[in-house]
């Protein structure tokens, strides 16, 4: 399993953003090459601790590189690994495919002589004994997003006169699909027509969130942007990171019209105003 | 073969479940997207196996196992292991084979749908088929190491569901491990049992299904898929106690 957070831990954790460690990088960086029958993940990695990187050296921690994709692959990995090859018959990467890598204890060990915890654990660390096949560490998190072939667009907007309903909103598998019943329905006889949309793409968000919310949460109820982990939904994906992007920590049944707001830009009040301006022109 | 790929929108579609029932999907270009997937050969095998007594299920799955070994697992992921292409192979291609095997597709939609276009995860056969193949070739060569392996993963199909189900025990040295472990103990019967005198559990609990949660609950601590055999059977003892006391039967095992 992948960390994307900190978990709590009961010992030092070398981690990009632990506090344990004087100075804490467990950096991966990943590249990816395909030929017509494998893909190759070139490795390359960077850890700051002279103590973990000795632990390594004596075999007494192993480095295991954690790719999940539909599944989850484990490879052990040796300081002179450059990269891993998996046949394109055993990973699909048209999905996305998440990897890190672990630090995993071979042996019993003992903090005593890691010189590179932070001060805090000066008085203690000799009580420090890490238990084998323990986890000691992890890195950042690589990910590689597929074939999401409409990375910004949320919505498509279609005519399908089988509908049983003048319009209808599907979520799909990437975008949030408006279905018209006919092409009148759009406005597009109005220069405004966009702007007149503008409720259904209202409607269109109020669904999507609500289904965020069912398929993220545990409660139905609310869910804490900050706790879960990327959706792997891609919709939700890009919900997840326009809201991060507009710094909404959470998300519930009660604040939706709120969130909305911040991640539309004010989409009814320039329904309103395309409205007013019609009635104006007497149109 | 060039499979031909269905566009969004045949999922429960009564449309497309009567044009399936009268043969008339393939010949609507509606249904389809552009877009093809090329596949030498495609086998009939079972690909639903709810129904029948232990030792019929037990052949389906084998014949299953088989016909994906040796037809489908070399094909790229983005064939084997992808929804669109099983549900536009059965739909378009499989229609009178699946009429055949499973008559009960006539009688509504939600057949069609749980049966032909069941969603492509750990409920769905011809997904625990392909991982359960996948994780046994790539581990064992031997044919007939192989056919003892699918039978275990067949009679032990409870705790296979619940590993298969858990994102991060979806691993084939897991599942080997695992196999080997309730083999060698000889722990299928136990696993299966209710748990009982636990009114804190829910209602239909299984003493395998709570080893298996036992173990995703203490990851990462201990980084349980990625353990050797031996440290595995001994957690897998220590968790079995927490739901199973039969000390005469334990007692047995050690």
């Amino acid at each position: 399993m992948i960390y994307k957070k900190d978990a709590n831990f009961p010992y030092p954790l070398l981690t990009n953003t632990s506090t344990s460690y004087e100075s804490s990088n467990f950096i991966l960086d990943v590249n990816l090459h395909e030929n017509s029958y494998n893909y190759r993940f070139e490795i390359s990695y960077e850890i700051d601790s002279q103590f973990v990187n000795k632990l390594i050296e004596n075999e007494q921690a192993q480095l295991v590189l954690v790719i999940q994709s539909k599944d989850n692959k484990f490879f052990y990995i040796k300081p002179e690994d450059k990269y891993i090859e998996i046949q394109k018959s055993r990973i699909s990467i048209s999905n996305r495919t998440t990897i890190q890598l672990h630090l995993q204890s071979k042996a019993e060990i003992n903090f005593k002589d890691n010189d590179d915890l932070s001060y805090f654990y000066s008085q203690f660390k000799e009580d420090i004994v890490v238990l084998r096949n323990s986890i000691l560490g992890f890195s950042n998190v690589v990910i590689f997003e597929g074939s999401s072939t409409k990375p910004l667009e949320l919505f498509e907007k279609k005519v399908n006169p089988d509908i049983k309903s003048d319009i209808k909103i599907e979520l799909g598998s990437e975008t949030i699909i408006i279905h018209y019943k006919n092409e009148q329905l759009q406005f597009n006889d109005s220069p405004m027509s966009n702007t007149l949309n503008n409720p259904y793409i209202y409607m269109g968000l109020q669904k999507a969130l609500y289904r965020f919310i069912v398929n993220n949460s545990d409660d139905g109820e609310q869910v804490d942007l900050e706790q879960i982990d990327a959706p792997t939904d891609n919709l939700d994906l890009k919900f997840y990171n326009l809201m991060k992007k507009k710094m909404i920590n959470e998300l519930s049944i009660d604040n939706i019209d709120e969130v909305i707001y911040s991640i539309s830009d004010k989409i009814l009040e320039k329904y309103a105003g395309a409205v007013r301006g019609l009635s104006l022109n007497g149109n | 073969m060039e499979i031909k790929l269905l566009k969004k929108g045949y999922k429960n579609n009564e449309q497309f479940y009567k044009d399936f029932l009268e043969d008339q999907v393939k010949n609507k270009e509606e249904y389809f997207s552009d877009e093809v997937a090329f596949i030498d050969v495609t086998p009939d095998f079972p690909i639903y196996i709810a129904q029948g007594s232990e030792s019929t299920k037990s052949e389906l799955f084998h014949q299953a196992f088989d016909a994906i070994s040796d037809s489908y697992l070399h094909t790229n992921r983005d064939i084997h292991f992808d929804e669109l292409f099983w549900h536009s192979l059965l739909a378009v291609y499989k229609r009178d084979y699946l009429l055949e095997q499973y008559p009960q597709i006539n009688d509504g939609l939600n057949h069609f749908n749980n049966i032909v276009l069941k969603d492509f995860n750990w409920e769905n056969y011809i997904y625990k088929c392909v991982l359960g193949a996948q994780y046994i070739n790539d581990a064992i060569s031997d044919v007939s190491e192989r056919k003892r392996y699918y039978s275990l993963i067949i009679d032990n199909l409870d705790v296979f569901n619940y590993i298969i189900k858990y994102e991060i025990f979806r691993n084939d040295k897991f599942l080997i491990n695992i196999l080997d472990i309730i083999d060698e103990l000889k722990l299928s019967k136990v696993l299966k049992s209710k748990i009982t005198g636990r009114d804190d559990l829910g209602k239909d609990e299984r003493v395998g299904r709570r080893v298996i949660f036992e173990f995703n609950k203490s990851y990462p601590i201990i980084m349980s898929p990625m353990l050797e055999k031996d440290d595995l059977k001994e957690l897998f003892l220590q968790y079995l106690v927490y739901y199973y006391q039969d000390t005469k039967q334990l007692q047995l095992i050690e």
